[in-house]
């Protein structure tokens, strides 16, 4: 039997930094290991360093290993690699391998949101994404969580508990806040506080859908993508427009860049080494 | 820090050294020498040499410094390098310089010129033309008049006239510089990762602040280290050739994002004027003056800056792009950069017919955000690496 094809695929994000194993043992790819970071304070390039050293040590192997390394989002801070592929083009990538068939990507990230339109082969058709304010990202739901009180794993379900939300800025990051401030002294609820939140990034969602000319059926990815509250609100606002969209999520949607990543690694390696066909998935 | 580091740590801080200490240095150690200060592109700075004279390229204050009074001299539509040259001479950056040369590229350049004269900077303020007519009887004499004119004006300054055997020797060691400048780029083709973009740029930059001797001793050690010595690992990168960025420079980030983004920079237009004369000029004639007259006839590069019509420079890029290995083309110019802007897009077309993919943008100077042309440099190198 063949020696397994190892490659690894790296996302450096904001918050979080995400890593994948894939093996190429079978006749298609498999997700052989995952972990992820946040970041905090710390120097990414370190915390990706002590995340590959735990990876090797953990399948007893060595950088040498790794067929192709690959990174996305601020790769570059990755010290050694083999190569870097560019955010968009690895989340179209791995929202594909999540979701066969998936049209459009929607990457719900830290600081921004961006919905890519895919072809068949996730190359990148067109996009459309969030300007430069934060107040459709996840880092600003984040914040307000924290200032509400709650942690990150509960913001989603604490939404969907929400009867009447209260809608807050969708424009400015610095207005949403002083929303909130004001809706907690009005005495809103916390649930009904973050539904309001949810909904205005939904809207914001939407209008990048409808902009980009979205196809069924939609991918999420990113860290928001598992966030039950996030998902309501967006099926809600499409429903209220009356846009007959499929709308997917997976339990590794986060890791959607890294594996995107990896396999596209692994698609450089087969074609530089001449093996065999550059696999597509 | 090993030797190759203390030289690029050198040269970093030379490059970017916007009062021209070693320069100043230099010129202070002997009541003879004479400053010359030059603006891209090109200046046969072998002439100045010959006469005691150091000629440093001054090419812009980059995002190292704020511009005040240079905005006040020039309109909102032109490009940013005369506003920070001008700052800088109305500043005590280039005291202490003897004279300033304007070499032909465009109409800011030229009326930089008429600044300096009014502002009163350096002892003499030239402008330098080029011939646009190639004939030796025509062009070439056109030529031979502007470099004497050069001469005289450092002779009004120190006295000096160069005989033959002086500029001879200036020659020959400016040739040595082209050729070990060359040298490295023939190393960075096959070994890319062993010396980076941005330590190429400073490492020739600096030449421009130093003396040719200084440099071509750095060259020498550079040469030697990548050319024996693994550095650093090889990685899955697309080639490419940056062309357009001539005269105005870019910001390091901006080469730092390009590479970032997965591309390896394997030729460039940025310090043009050091790598101009493709080959030697001949250091062992009875005319030498004339030797330099018939090497830019003959056997300058291409450039936006020069009429091209019997050799035009899309096709020249194409054939460079090819002898480099290239995968693509960067158009990158600095905005209002009529002289590249113009020639763009026959460039492009060129670049089309012979199938060679390309992208392109813009800066100042002072850019200061990068991430939509490390996005645009990042999808060029997918599209490349993964459709292609």
């Amino acid at each position: 039997m063949s020696k397994p094809v190892y490659t690894g695929g790296i996302d450096v994000g904001s918050n979080f930094i995400k890593l994948v194993l894939v093996s190429y043992s079978a006749e298609n790819p498999q997700i052989l290991d995952k972990a992820t970071e946040k970041i905090r304070k710390r120097d990414p390039s370190i915390v990706a360093d002590e995340m590959l050293q735990a990876l090797y040590k953990k399948h007893n192997i060595s950088y040498d290993d790794i067929a192709y390394l690959a990174s996305t989002g601020e790769g570059d801070l990755i010290k050694r690699k083999k190569g870097h592929f560019y955010g968009m083009t690895t989340h179209a990538k791995g929202g594909q391998f999540l979701c066969p068939g998936a049209k459009t990507i929607v990457d719900m990230g830290a600081l921004y949101v961006r919905a890519i339109k895919v072809s068949e082969d996730a190359r990148v058709q067109d996009y459309k994404m969030t300007g430069q304010c934060a107040s459709g990202s996840g880092q600003f739901v984040e914040n307000i969580s924290r200032y509400l009180g709650l942690s990150l794993e509960e913001v989603g379900d604490v939404s969907l508990t929400s009867d009447d939300p209260e809608v807050s800025s969708g424009i400015c990051a610095v207005l949403a806040e002083t929303d909130v401030i004001n809706m907690v002294s009005r005495g809103i609820s916390t649930p009904n506080i973050i539904k309001g939140i949810h909904i205005s990034i939904a809207s914001r969602i939407i209008k990048l859908l409808s902009s980009l000319k979205a196809e069924s059926p939609i991918m999420l990815t990113g860290g928001m993508a598992l966030n039950k509250g996030m998902i309501q609100a967006i099926e809600e606002q499409l429903a209220e427009t009356g846009k007959k969209f499929e709308i997917h999520t997976h339990a590794d949607a986060i890791y959607a860049g890294a594996i995107g990543a990896a396999l596209w690694g692994g698609f450089r390696y087969f074609k530089l080494s001449g093996k065999k066909e550059a696999v597509a998935n | 820090m090993n030797r190759l580091e203390q030289i690029l740590a050198y040269c970093e801080k030379t490059a970017f050294d916007l009062h021209f200490t070693d320069a100043k240095k230099w010129k202070a150690a002997s009541a003879d020498r004479v400053l010359v200060g030059y603006l891209p592109i090109y200046f046969p700075r072998e002439v100045v040499h010959a006469a005691h004279g150091l000629a440093v390229g001054i090419m812009g204050s980059g995002d190292r410094k704020q511009i005040i009074k240079g905005d006040a001299y020039y309109q909102s539509y032109i490009c940013h390098l005369p506003r920070g040259v001008i700052e800088m001479g109305l500043d005590d950056n280039l005291q202490d310089f003897d004279g300033f040369v304007f070499p032909a590229i465009c109409d800011c350049v030229r009326n930089l010129s008429g600044m300096f004269r009014i502002t009163g900077n350096g002892k003499f303020s030239r402008y330098f033309d080029y011939p646009q007519n190639f004939q030796k009887h025509i062009g070439g004499d056109f030529y031979r008049e502007e470099i004497l004119k050069i001469l005289d004006d450092v002779k009004q300054v120190n006295g000096v006239k160069p005989d033959k055997a002086a500029l001879n020797k200036s020659i020959g060691l400016y040739n040595a510089n082209r050729r070990l400048i060359e040298r490295i780029y023939d190393i960075r083709q096959e070994y890319p990762w062993r010396l980076s973009a941005v330590e190429t740029y400073h490492i020739i930059r600096a030449g421009l602040a130093i003396t040719v001797e200084e440099h071509n001793s750095l060259l020498e050690e550079v040469v030697s280290i990548i050319e024996n010595n693994e550095r650093g690992e090889p990685m899955d990168n697309i080639r490419v050739v940056v062309t357009g960025s001539f005269c105005e420079q870019p910001p390091i980030g901006l080469i730092k994002s390009v590479e970032m983004a997965g591309c390896y920079i394997v030729d460039d237009d940025f310090m043009l004027g050091a790598r101009w004369i493709q080959g030697d000029v001949d250091d062992t004639t009875d005319s030498p003056i004339d030797a330099l007259v018939t090497a830019y006839l003959n056997q300058s590069t291409f450039s936006s800056a020069v009429y091209d019509v019997g050799n035009p420079k899309g096709k020249r890029l194409v054939e460079l792009a090819r002898q480099r290995k290239a995968d693509g083309i960067i158009f990158s110019a600095a905005s209002f950069c009529d002289p590249a802007l113009l020639d763009r897009p026959e460039m492009q077309k060129e670049c089309d017919a012979a199938g060679i993919p390309h992208i392109n943008f813009q800066f100042h100077e002072n850019t200061g955000q990068f991430k939509v042309i490390k996005e645009q440099a990042g999808t060029f190198s997918d599209s490349i690496k993964l459709w292609a």
